[in-house]
């Protein structure tokens, strides 16, 4: 009994001393958190930028989601928001806000992919580029979600830790 | 209160004053500063969406390839003479994506066809049997008309048909704009609207359709074989440059064989001599 007690004690203790540290780093945290983030967000829009972009207009349009006007503006926008989200994260500006904004974006991602899967298409995300109609069994829907709540929870941390080291923000007196 | 009290509390008083003066600075400048973020990527947006949607399509306007109807109803776009591969394009006029890749890559073809780096054939058909209305009906009239159309203005009628290409779902295609766009082309002839209004030419649709389906293994639409490969959608028919260095990369290949007698070759601008190599 006292041994489990011990134990149960020394469990605690090692979560409070884990959360200690961790908010002891918390500013560093974040700054990895915004470097990774940044560089995720980056690549894929730029990876969807520079396709041709009749390939851009399949990707989003094979989701069968939009109606054909929103394609293209949704198409061509897209790229360049992940792009510009991505740049102010970097640069810690307006961190919390840009968080949120990301943060909802994968929530959009991941019902949209669960939208496909529900209805039976077989379509490739796009996420980094591509995209369009693939083969039945070559959806990879369920590794898709998974990574975006991954960079959601990265998104997360932004939205609850926002303050970093070397941000703009910081810079500006926030 | 003793004076040295009063002065006691006016002095925390103050101290609280400018204490919630500089949360209510902290306050605005958190405002201002997250604001200011979003109104960023809202303008990089809206502005990059404005330039694209600005941007010309882009309207071909050099020559066009002599064009001939073969006996199965394919339309061959050819320079006489030319020895080159063989491009043979499969498509549903309905289809979103044909649209696409006719935007993508639908000038590089006739330029090269034209300049005879190329033969092409066109080859649409019903892909859309076995989908509901409208689809299935807009698919069909479309196919037909395309059929009735004469060979020589055949690639113009073809960009006119996909220029007014309904939205997925909605009714299209119907055969008075079908006989109208062939009337802006000036092959507006009784026998057309007759073809066009009594669907004359469906037995060439299923016929054309189940040559795609059953002997060329075409399961969807855009499917265009270069001397008989598939070319793969997203690297190469929607990426014009590399389809044009694909085809150009490609040894010539023979064209079949029949060919019913070429209509006047039909040009949009005078090509000028042509030099001998």
């Amino acid at each position: 009994m006292a041994g489990e007690m011990a134990a149960a004690g020394g469990g605690d203790n090692f979560l409070r001393t884990f959360t200690r540290a961790i908010m002891r780093q918390q500013e560093w945290i974040t700054l990895g958190v915004r470097v990774l983030l940044a560089v995720i967000m980056g690549t894929a829009g730029y990876a969807k930028f520079s396709e041709a972009e009749g390939l851009q207009k399949v990707a989003v349009s094979s989701y069968r989601i939009l109606p054909q006007g929103m394609v293209s503006p949704v198409a061509f926008g897209l790229p360049v928001l992940e792009m510009a989200l991505a740049a102010l994260i970097l640069f810690g500006f307006a961190t919390r806000a840009m968080a949120i904004c990301v943060g909802l974006l994968f929530v959009v991602f991941i019902a949209g992919i669960i939208s496909v899967w529900a209805r039976g298409l077989s379509i490739d995300c796009g996420c980094f580029g591509g995209g369009g109609l693939v083969g039945k069994g070559q959806t990879h829907y369920l590794r898709e979600i998974f990574r975006d709540l991954g960079f959601l929870v990265l998104a997360a941390w932004l939205m609850v830790f926002p303050r970093g080291k070397f941000a703009l923000d910081r810079l500006l007196g926030l | 209160m003793s004076k040295a009290a009063r002065q006691r509390s006016a002095r925390e008083r103050l101290a609280e004053e400018r204490k919630r003066q500089a949360q209510k600075q902290q306050r605005v400048r958190r405002l201002t500063i997250s604001l200011s973020g979003l109104v960023i990527v809202a303008l990089a947006v809206v502005i990059t969406v404005y330039f694209v949607n600005k941007k010309d399509p882009n309207v071909y306007t050099g020559a066009f390839a002599p064009t001939s109807r073969q006996a199965d109803g394919a339309i061959l776009a050819s320079k006489p003479g030319a020895k080159a591969p063989k491009l043979e394009v499969f498509e549903d006029f309905q289809c979103p994506i044909c649209h696409e890749f006719e935007n993508a890559s639908g000038s590089t073809i006739k330029r090269l066809a034209a300049a005879g780096k190329v033969n092409v054939l066109y080859y649409p058909f019903w892909l859309f049997k076995q989908q509901s209305e409208p689809i299935k009906g807009n698919s069909e009239r479309a196919a037909n008309a395309a059929l009735c159309a004469p060979a020589d203005k055949w690639i113009q009628y073809h960009d006119a048909i996909y220029k007014h290409q309904p939205a997925e779902g909605s009714k299209g295609f119907s055969n008075k704009d079908l006989i109208g766009w062939g009337k802006d082309l000036g092959f507006d002839t009784p026998q057309f609207e007759q073809c066009v209004n009594g669907n004359q030419k469906q037995s060439q649709v299923d016929a054309m359709t189940n040559f795609a389906e059953n002997t060329r293994k075409v399961t969807g639409t855009p499917t265009v074989f270069l001397n008989g490969q598939s070319l793969d959608l997203s690297s190469t028919l929607l990426n014009a440059k590399n389809l044009e260095k694909t085809i150009l990369a490609a040894p010539p290949a023979a064209v079949s064989p029949s060919t019913s007698p070429s209509t006047a070759p039909s040009t949009s601008a005078s090509p000028s001599a042509t030099a001998k190599k």
